[in-house]
């Protein structure tokens, strides 16, 4: 015998409440939580990064931002052939956007811990950054 | 219906949608406000919600989210306006595959549990596939490339950010239905002047700041 509409529909919604609830509940267990971000194996601290790198001032369609060059950064990570790898910005809730060199070279690392790039949507402006995966 | 009146209709709520994620959704962004939350459990979802009470008429909120798309291409503020403009699109478009099987007289819906479960799967699935299309497309306009695993990665996160858009929803649903059992009219000899006046405010208006800010 079929359930009627009128039945299917609140089951559907609780479905839909579990589903919220327990993606909340992973995303808040798995979220990164370090001071630190990850490049190729490397734990570096933003004031390292600062330090190592210059720093770079570019123009976005949100104003002036400055911060660590993330050309330069890629340079003294020591990344063997930067223009041949593609690069992985990996934010602690998971979100993550890949990049290939021509937009990472333009790009900068705030002190937020966010990076900027002065040709990309606000997408590509991953924040609270754990990691930068050199593929 | 006569098909004039609802075509007053599509552009006049499409207006108005697309007006109010431009000036307020752009306002909220700059306040710091989770934008897409308010932007879909609220504006569009009542907006979609009373346009099918009102007119009955399947099909219409594709339409409404055509115009609504079509004008937040010309968002004078930042952002990637040609997939907020397909997201938008699409939210219409969800918004009917979810209403197809509802009765034109809401029959389905008559006790408050079913408005407020309707709410909940209708504002969730036209968050997340509006949010999903954005991640898609943002990439490949920007002239990059659109990495699957980038999705799937975040797609627990996307999950989970349409509880609060889902609850709103769920609220709104059953004020919607108070709403209609208000059975306002308004006599068609002023029908097609408000509507039209409406939509060509909200037109000028965004047209007027995008030709200041570009």
């Amino acid at each position: 015998m079929f359930m009627g509409k009128e039945k299917i529909i609140p089951i559907l919604a609780f479905v839909i409440m579990i589903i919220a609830v327990t993606s909340n509940v992973y995303v808040y267990a798995t979220q990164i939580d370090k001071e630190t971000i990850a490049i190729q194996g490397k734990e570096y601290s933003i004031d390292e990064i600062f330090f190592i790198t210059e720093d770079k001032t570019i123009q976005t369609n949100d104003g002036e931002k400055t911060g660590a060059s993330l050309e330069d950064l890629v340079m003294k990570a020591g990344v063997i052939c930067p223009s041949c790898s593609e690069y992985t910005i990996k934010a602690k809730d998971g979100y993550e956007q890949t990049v290939d060199w021509d937009i990472m070279k333009t790009g900068i690392l705030a002190e937020e811990g966010r990076v900027f790039f002065p040709d990309t949507p606000k997408k590509f402006w991953v924040s609270d950054i754990v990691e930068i995966e050199v593929k | 219906m006569n098909k004039w009146k609802i075509i007053a209709g599509i552009i006049v709520f499409g207006s108005f949608w697309g007006f109010s994620e431009i000036l307020i959704g752009s306002a909220l962004s700059d306040m710091g406000l989770p934008t897409g939350t308010i932007m879909t459990g609220f504006f569009a979802l009542t907006i979609l919600v009373l346009s099918r009470m009102y007119f009955k008429q399947p099909g219409m909120q594709l339409g409404i989210g055509l115009v609504a798309g079509g004008l937040r291409l010309f968002n004078p503020f930042m952002g990637c306006h040609l997939c907020s403009a397909l997201a938008i699109m699409a939210e219409g478009a969800i918004f009917e595959l979810i209403w197809y099987k509802i009765s034109p007289d809401f029959k389905q819906l008559k006790n408050t549990i079913n408005q407020v479960s309707i709410g909940i799967i209708t504002t969730y699935t036209i968050f997340i596939g509006g949010y999903i299309i954005t991640q898609i497309l943002t990439p490949i306009v920007a002239g990059s490339t659109f990495y699957i695993e980038n999705l799937l990665v975040f797609m627990p996160s996307i999950l989970a950010r349409g509880l609060i858009p889902a609850i709103l929803g769920g609220a709104i649903l059953p004020v919607a239905f108070l709403i209609k059992k208000a059975d306002i009219k308004i006599k068609d000899h002023l029908y097609y002047p408000a509507t039209l006046s409406i939509s060509v405010v909200c037109w000028l208006i965004i047209f007027g700041i995008w030709a200041i800010f570009s």
